[in-house]
């Protein structure tokens, strides 16, 4: 996809310039107490997907991820709780694969299966990778063709985020 | 088809019949406007009988459920034709009061219909369908088009203007028709642009002219379901070079076990990353992380944090080296981060699957901008 190839130096660009000085800022304020380090992680990971939603502009996950956010944020403000945007994600996270990998065992089996059951399987996954990118049961993303391209995006964000982060480790 | 004009022409035009050519005839001279095409026999217009003839018809239609076609197909030869205009028009007997016009002889002369061309009909009357129940002698073909009568009906709210000539194929026609190529004349065709041998749906402007392969369905709904599909497994392709270790998995929901378990594991790996992150921000002052802008090069990091192999090599913009330089003698073993990244081995060889760290896609050095301090990275492996 050249698109991403494009994509990524801008992406980098504008994910470090954004999460590094948000993470200087939490390193200044935190305090060494244990409660604070739980917050602590919570405002780390709020920034470190801020950061991604705001460096991948222009796609229908991202305004969706910063939506969330922005509310998580609120939410936290009012009830003192906040939440990663993946939270929701890991009781589906805990229940789904231990349906879905033997049932991805089951796939190889049955390819024989007749049409129909495999479409089947197919709509499942589909819903399941709904529910794992952000915003994908939103109205933005209710053609299938729109989730596979926004899915493309997505992943490839990731991976450039997974290499900041792992490479911003490497300092520390 | 031959046959069955023979039939017809053996048996007493009866009122049936005559009533349906009048009908005919009477619609070519309406000005209504019908569109539709749709016909699946095969029956070409001669080219230049046609403009006329379009200019007649078209106009004349009227909400144009079908384009009768099929009744052409008794039409195969201008002879036979002009002995069905010249029998004796009796006067109407169905509900529509039309005068009864013939088509001009000579417009007629000019038909040329055969059997294996592609149709070219611009539209029929749409009375015609009425009279469908009413024929009997013409079950036999009608029998044969029926299939293709539903796609008419959904069809004709798309139709567009009279002057367009389009292709169709036929349906039920048998094996033999469904490989007949449908082609246009370019003087039957005002969208000629448009049309080519690989229509085989209606023109349109918008339309998504999809070739139908042998054997296939060939109505608008099938069309559309199969660009649609064509569609969905291009962007799954695109997916399967983003995902690694998906070039031997064939089968779409194979391919969406991938991705699914490539994401997850990309966000299990963002989240164990984000909290390695917070114990370093609150255990280890950030001094290095203000100068992180500039990102490192190949140093051995693979030495200091072994679960971390994989990890990126970047390329340096020269100027940066210094800044790079200090953040390695900051980083070279502060305690805690050693004691942090030694407990997290154990947890990142559970939580990183050597799958996803291997294989991480290889991204292509890039040379920035000119904001540009990066360069764009590589992964390098073990």
């Amino acid at each position: 996809m050249d698109p991403r190839k494009i994509m990524q130096p801008s992406f980098t660009a504008k994910y470090v310039s954004y999460l590094v000085p948000a993470l200087t800022n939490i390193g200044k304020q935190a305090s060494p107490s244990v409660g604070r380090c739980i917050d602590a992680e919570k405002i780390v990971r709020y920034e470190i997907d801020m950061a991604l939603a705001l460096s991948a502009e222009g796609f229908a996950w991202s305004h969706a991820l910063e939506h969330k956010l922005r509310l998580n944020v609120d939410n936290h403000n009012h009830a003192g709780k906040s939440q990663s945007y993946l939270a929701h994600d890991d009781d589906h996270r805990n229940t789904m694969p231990v349906n879905h990998e033997p049932a991805a065992k089951k796939l190889k089996v049955d390819r024989t299966r007749s049409e129909p059951e495999a479409a089947e399987e197919e709509e499942e996954r589909l819903t399941y990778l709904r529910k794992l990118i952000p915003g994908g049961s939103g109205e933005m993303m209710v053609d299938d063709e729109t989730l596979l391209s926004e899915l493309g995006s997505y992943v490839s964000c990731l991976e450039l985020q997974v290499n900041v982060l792992r490479s911003m480790l490497q300092f520390n | 088809m031959l046959h069955r004009l023979e039939s017809l022409k053996s048996c007493t035009y009866d009122r049936m019949d005559m009533t349906v050519l009048e009908r005919q005839a009477a619609r070519l001279k309406w000005q209504q406007q019908n569109h539709v095409v749709q016909n699946n026999n095969p029956a070409e217009l001669c080219a230049s009988s046609v403009p006329r003839f379009q200019g007649l018809v078209g106009s004349n239609l009227g909400s144009g459920q079908m384009v009768e076609l099929k009744r052409l197909e008794v039409f195969l030869g201008t002879d036979n034709f002009q002995e069905f205009l010249n029998f004796p028009v009796t006067g109407p007997e169905f509900g529509d009061s039309e005068k009864l016009d013939l088509l001009p002889p000579e417009a007629a002369a000019d038909y040329c219909i055969s059997r294996t061309s592609s149709c070219q009909i611009t539209a029929l009357d749409t009375a015609v369908m009425k009279e469908e129940r009413e024929d009997m002698s013409l079950e036999k073909m009608e029998s044969t088009i029926v299939s293709g009568r539903g796609s008419f009906n959904k069809r004709k709210a798309e139709t567009v203007a009279d002057h367009k000539s389009k292709d169709k194929r036929i349906k039920g026609e048998g094996e033999g028709e469904s490989e007949v190529k449908t082609k246009c004349s370019t003087e039957i065709s005002r969208n000629s642009s448009k049309e080519n041998s690989k229509v085989s749906e209606v023109q349109k402007p918008d339309y998504i002219h999809v070739r139908a392969r042998r054997g296939q369905a060939t109505d608008s709904h099938s069309l559309a379901e199969r660009a649609r599909r064509e569609k969905l497994s291009k962007k799954m392709k695109c997916l399967q070079d983003l995902v690694p270790g998906c070039n031997k998995i064939t089968g779409k929901a194979g391919m969406l076990d991938e991705i699914i378990n490539y994401v997850q594991s990309l966000q299990r790996q963002v989240e164990f990353l984000s909290m390695k992150i917070a114990a370093l921000n609150s255990s280890v002052e950030n001094l290095p992380m203000k100068e992180f802008p500039a990102i490192v090069a190949n140093f051995p990091a693979a030495a200091k944090l072994p679960e971390m192999a994989g990890l990126p090599c970047f390329q340096l913009n020269p100027l940066q080296k210094e800044s790079v330089n200090c953040m390695l003698n900051e980083s070279m073993h502060p305690p805690q981060t050693e004691g942090i990244a030694s407990a997290s081995v154990s947890i990142s060889e559970q939580s990183l699957s050597s799958s996803s760290m291997t294989q991480l896609q290889p991204f292509s050095t890039w040379n920035m901008d000119p904001q540009g301090l990066y360069n764009m990275y590589n992964m390098g492996f073990h």
